[in-house]
């Protein structure tokens, strides 16, 4: 349902989202973004500003308190659950505490997200097998990914949510345990996504990522966008509202 | 989506193999309660076979003071039959009477040659139907019959039907019983290996909910798993009761008071209705309990 979404309308669109967590956080207030399709994204702001609360109200991990949040023109609220199953299996996350199986091998975290679609085998392993390459996790690949480090847990929760080249790809700090060199491998991995059509969101504090890069950033400050940056490399969508402030 | 059944297999396998020490004990409980039930209610349906045996042998046997001109006998029969239908009826005269003796005596016959034909009295025996098998229909037949113009006394060897009655009553009352210690054990079981596996499985349910599993994917390989557990453990309980069948058929059997009984085997389709019905129970025990524990 995303895939086949008009390219010229935004992809995300959230109206007015407050989240407030019990029993008085405040983790989002009044905030109001687009994100066209195509995009690639980066949402950034210090710890605690909501970063994390905003992905997961995109892929329906939580719910908004107030506001609307449209994904492919579709009202989140009001999906029910095999459309909002549907909607995750076209949605990759990437998740800040990676939400891998420790017991489970490397390639079956990853084959995971493949299976849910009934994708063949033979079309599993091979697209496994090119991310592992890319991700330098070839060696680790019939390994129990609890026994992995960090780094290479999250490299692994990475290769999950890219596995299907989904229409959007939501990353949490998807470098915040690896090293330059690596961010620098993960950050052309989602390039290369974003270049295949994947609209991407990038949640993260590493400004070495989203520093010197043509790429749109947003800002949170405490639940709110302080400052959002403009485009030059990226066409605002028709209707321009992606620049809406708060 | 060729590929759905291979993935709901291959995650039945995966199921299987993680959990594998609650399955056997499930198949284990599951098995043992359907050969104790099957147990009592094979036994149950032999001695029903056996009593039909004996029942085609039971007759009333209406005593009486004077032969039955015969003349009289449509009226008889007529007050007999307004009573209950019965199979036949048969009147028996003195004379008849004694040459039966006389035959079932073989060669002592002799003895009776100073007692006369006289000394038996005639009878009518009444060969109830079928299906009056019920112990207290036959006493009140039995009792209609003592209104009966000049009958003396009715047989019919109560005390054995009596006993025969009390002991299927008994039966059907073991059947039930262990019918439903089956019907418990199996949800029991079932509903317990299932919330093992869901609480085993937890952090990867919750992953797969979060790629966006669709429900059919995650319940359809619980539900594979309660129809497996159905059809083995009904195969193995059958099995088992196969066996200490032909144990019993070749040990008990041969001359005497068993060939009697002569015992059988569950027919194929009673034999395939137990293996659907605890099919029925594992899959629809899984069912109940996937959706009391997923919550999806
Ligand atoms: N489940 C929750 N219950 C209560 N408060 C929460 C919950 N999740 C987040 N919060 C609070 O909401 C605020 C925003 O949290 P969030 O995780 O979105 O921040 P973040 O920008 O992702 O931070 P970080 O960069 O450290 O990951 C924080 O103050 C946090 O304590
Ligand atoms: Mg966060």
């Amino acid at each position: 349902m995303l895939e086949t979404y008009p390219a010229d309308r935004p992809l995300v669109e959230i109206v007015k989202v407050t989240k407030v967590y019990s029993p008085d956080i405040v983790a989002l207030q009044n905030i109001s973004l687009s994100v066209a399709k195509g995009e690639l994204l980066f949402l950034t702001g210090r710890s605690g500003a909501g970063k994390t609360t905003l992905l997961k109200l995109i892929c329906c991990v939580e719910k908004p308190n107030k506001g609307v949040i449209e994904i492919a023109g579709k009202d989140l609220n009001k999906l029910s659950s095999p459309n909002i199953q549907a909607l995750r299996r076209e949605t990759g996350v990437a998740y800040q505490d990676f939400k891998i199986l420790p017991r489970q091998t490397v390639y079956r975290n990853i084959a995971i997200a493949m299976e849910v679609n009934y994708t063949a085998a033979k079309v599993i392993k091979k697209r496994i097998d090119e991310l592992l390459d890319v991700l330098k996790l070839t060696h680790k690949r019939n390994i129990p990914a609890g026994k992995l480090s960090r780094g290479e847990q999250q490299r692994v929760a990475i290769a999950r949510a890219a596995a299907t080249k989904p229409p959007l790809i939501l990353a949490d700090e998807p470098t915040g345990n690896l090293d330059p060199a690596m961010s620098l491998q993960v950050m052309g991995l989602f390039e290369k996504l974003n270049e295949g059509g994947s609209t991407i969101i990038i949640a993260t504090h590493d400004e070495t990522l989203y520093k010197n890069n043509r790429y749109r950033k947003v800002d949170l400050h405490y639940g709110q966008f302080a400052t959002q940056s403009t485009l030059p490399g990226f066409l605002p969508p028709a209707n321009g509202n992606q620049q809406k402030l708060i | 989506m060729g590929h759905e059944t291979y993935f709901y297999f291959k995650q039945t396998g995966r199921n299987l193999q993680q959990s594998w020490g609650t399955q056997l004990m499930t198949l284990f409980t599951v098995s043992m309660s359907i050969l104790i039930f099957t147990f009592f209610f094979l036994v149950y349906t032999n001695i029903i076979k056996a009593g039909d045996r004996f029942g085609d042998e039971l007759r009333l046997i209406v005593y009486l003071d004077d032969e039955v001109v015969p003349e009289m006998r449509p009226q008889i029969k007529k007050k007999i039959t307004d009573y209950s239908p019965v199979e036949k009826i048969v009147f028996v005269s003195r004379d008849e009477a004694f040459h039966r003796l006389n035959v079932q005596l073989g060669q002592e016959g002799d003895v009776l040659n100073d007692l006369g034909a006289g000394f038996l009295p005639p009878s009518i025996e009444v060969f109830p139907k079928k299906d009056l098998k019920n112990l207290t229909l036959i006493k009140q037949f039995s009792d209609y019959l003592t209104t009966l113009p000049g009958a003396q006394k009715v047989q019919f060897g109560q005390g054995w039907v009596e006993r025969f009655g009390y002991f299927t009553e008994l039966l059907r009352v073991i059947v039930f019983l262990s019918g439903g210690l089956l019907v418990m054990a199996t949800a029991f079981m079932v509903s317990y290996s299932i919330r093992l596996t869901v609480i085993e499985k937890e952090a990867e349910l919750e992953v797969l909910r979060l790629v966006g599993a669709r429900s059919s994917y995650i319940q359809t390989p619980l539900l594979i798993e309660g129809f497996l557990q159905g059809l083995l453990s009904s195969g193995i309980g059958l099995g088992m009761l196969y066996l200490i069948f032909l144990w019993t058929k070749t040990h008990l059997s041969g001359p005497g008071f068993l060939h009697l009984l002569d015992i059988t085997f569950f027919p194929p389709v009673t034999t395939g209705i137990i293996m659907g019905m605890s099919i029925l129970l594992c899959t629809g025990g899984s069912l109940v309990s996937i959706r009391k524990y997923l919550r999806i």
